[in-house]
């Protein structure tokens, strides 16, 4: 018999927002409680098509709803006031903006955490798709420095991610930072206007000593197969070259399944790993008991 | 149609010239050049990593200096010339920007790909809070239509920008496609409108002059072209054309003409940029003008056609900072052809 699902909230009724809520409605273990925003909006109206309640009442409908998590797609200029608000209730938060306060969780690299912690940081699409390949090169490498690249369909990143970027670029150096152990991390994110849109592409370059590349070629291509299997169909690892201390991965994320468009990778990938931290801290919280 | 009689230069050379050096300026180099700059009356010189603040990294190219001390290695020389720097959030933040204008920077440019100009918002506001003068700028600008950028040049207009425009990153433009979208940017805008134009086509001066005529009123120029790619608009050619063409500049003729003499000199170290072979498929291909030297090492090394490499990209609507498709882009080729 499966125990009843937890209840969840969705705060930020945009392209992230909208289609958490409709993986939500996919859950075996979470419902949609919940889609709030601040004001009336075909974002809302879209949540509401989907069947789930709607308030234009933002965190203060949240806070009242009697949910056991929130995930947080608003703004990172909104995150701190909603962490206020929830921070005494003993509600899961799990944060897909970049303000990067809460602890940062890759589901397949240490998305235990989410078994433990309140508050969970997904940092950005780009260190959900670079972190589980970074992390396995880590493994067999002593980076000193990591660049990460970022480039994004424009029809991908709403009008809350346009003005995020400084934030973007700053947790998104925090999780690389997390997950490899670098001293010096360097960001850059583009944003392309081209036609037709390409995939969601990440490309990581590891200056590092000590190299064993038989055994980082052999961990990323096995980090990257994880997530394809277990999180991303549309996740492809396009290349992994180790020449003299120089190790570059590069990845493409498309969005599978016909719900987003193909070039909506990083839509898919921070989404698709913040439900899966949502399920994996509702399984701890069935097995402890206290739904 | 307005057109302006008096053209703000603004010298791009210590900044564009970059991506033709890779990015390796010295102090001593910056100085010279601005100085000489100085001298000739050039109202604006702009310098800093080819892609501005932000933009060291193993992607676009790893610089020199850094970006506070570009800054600081012209400052005190610039006493008539006011001292710009470029932005692109995304590859610069605003921590990048708070930092310039404390070590000096009189004018911040913040850029944007040709139809991203909602991500300057907050970087231009910035800007001017911290009282220097916002510009901003669309990069990649031959992938919008004229219609598109004006809109996007009243938006960044809204945001604080005290004047806008497009630059032509590809060097994809003729005279035509200036005059439409510079046109249909001044009846949208009550800022300077300006203009930043690359050479692949062998049409930069041109362009920049259609430009005018179209009602911008700030133009990019660099000495000797000194730029990305084909290179730029030619400075001290510019200067003359303008004049007889009834512009003013205010930029001192004989002196523009020796601190060229200086940067032929002090910077060319690869030679002066020409039109060739490689830069004018760049530029029908619509290729970012910086991609020009990734792109010929990349494609000798696998030893496919670099021009197959710039058709390639333009078909993919490769865009500035996506230097990482290069390789791809190679191995593809190479791949096709074996």
């Amino acid at each position: 018999m499966h125990p009843p699902p937890l209840r969840a909230a969705v705060i930020g009724p945009g392209l992230l927002g909208l289609d958490l809520a409709e993986r939500l409605t996919r859950s075996s273990s979470l419902v949609c409680a919940l889609v709030a925003g601040r004001h009336s909006s075909a974002g809302l109206r879209r949540a509401e098509r989907l069947g789930c309640a709607v308030s234009t009442g933002g965190i203060d409908a949240v806070t009242g709803s009697g949910v056991d998590i929130v995930f947080d797609a608003s703004s990172a200029a909104a995150h701190p006031r909603h962490r206020a608000e929830l921070a005494a209730a003993g509600i899961l938060l799990v944060d897909l903006t970049p303000a990067g306060d809460g602890t940062i969780a890759a589901p397949t690299v240490n998305g235990d955490v989410a078994r433990s912690r309140l508050h969970l940081s997904l940092a950005s699409c780009g260190a959900q798709a670079a972190a589980p390949v970074l992390a396995a090169a880590a493994r067999h490498c002593t980076p000193h420095y990591v660049e990460v690249v970022t480039t994004a369909a424009a029809a991908s990143v709403g009008p809350a991610g346009r003005r995020d970027l400084d934030e973007y670029i700053a947790t998104t150096g925090a999780a690389v930072r997390q997950f490899t152990g670098a001293p010096r991390v360097k960001v850059l994110t583009s944003l392309s206007p081209a036609l037709p849109a390409l995939a969601f592409r990440v490309q990581a370059t590891l200056l590092a000593a000590d190299d064993d590349p038989d055994a980082l070629r052999e961990a990323v291509k096995t980090a990257a197969a994880v997530v394809r299997d277990s999180l991303v169909p549309g996740y492809r690892l396009a290349d992994c070259a180790v020449t003299g201390g120089r190790i570059t991965l590069t990845v493409d994320v498309s969005a599978t399944g016909g719900r987003l468009p193909a070039y909506a990778g990083n839509v898919e990938i921070i989404n698709a790993s913040a439900v899966a931290l949502a399920e994996r801290h509702a399984a701890a919280r069935t097995l402890r008991g206290t739904p | 149609m307005t057109t302006t009689a008096h053209v703000i230069l603004h010298d791009a050379t210590l900044r564009d010239g970059q991506h033709s050096v890779g990015h390796r300026l010295d102090a001593g180099q910056l100085r010279a050049y601005a100085e000489a700059a100085n001298a000739a009356r050039v109202p604006l010189v702009e310098v800093g990593h080819g892609n501005g603040l932000g933009g060291s990294s193993l992607q676009i190219g790893q610089a020199l200096l850094e970006d506070r001390a570009m800054i600081e290695a012209v400052r005190d020389v610039l006493t008539h010339s006011r001292l710009g720097v470029f932005v692109a959030p995304g590859w610069g933040t605003g921590h990048d920007i708070r930092d310039a204008v404390r070590a000096g920077a009189d004018v911040v440019r913040v850029a944007a790909h040709c139809t991203l100009g909602d991500t300057t918002e907050r970087h231009l506001a910035l800007v001017r809070d911290l009282g220097a003068e916002a510009q901003a700028v669309l990069l990649m600008s031959h992938m919008a239509d004229p219609g598109r950028l004006a809109e996007e040049c009243a938006r960044m207009v809204a945001f604080g920008a005290q004047a806008v425009g497009i630059m032509d990153s590809a060097g994809h433009y003729t005279m035509r496609d200036v005059t439409e979208r510079i046109g249909t940017i001044a009846a949208a805008v009550d800022v300077p409108v300006i203009f930043h134009g690359h050479n692949n086509l062998a049409l930069a001066v041109a362009n920049s002059l259609a430009a005018v005529q179209a009602g911008a009123s700030v133009i990019d120029a660099c000495a000797r072209g000194f730029g990305a790619g084909a290179g730029n608009t030619q400075l001290e050619a510019l200067v003359p054309v303008l004049e007889r063409e009834g512009h003013t500049t205010g930029v001192d003729l004989h002196a523009v003409l020796r601190a060229a003499d200086t940067a032929e000199a002090r910077l060319l170290e690869n030679g002066a940029p020409t039109t060739d072979s490689a830069g004018i498929m760049s530029g029908l291909a619509g290729v970012f003008s910086a991609f020009r030297l990734p792109v010929l090492r990349a494609a000798a090394e696998a030893g496919v056609d670099p021009l197959a490499v710039f058709t390639e990209l333009g078909r993919r609507g490769a865009v500035a900072g996506q230097e990482d498709l290069i390789p791809e882009v190679v191995r593809h080729l190479a791949k096709a052809a074996a």
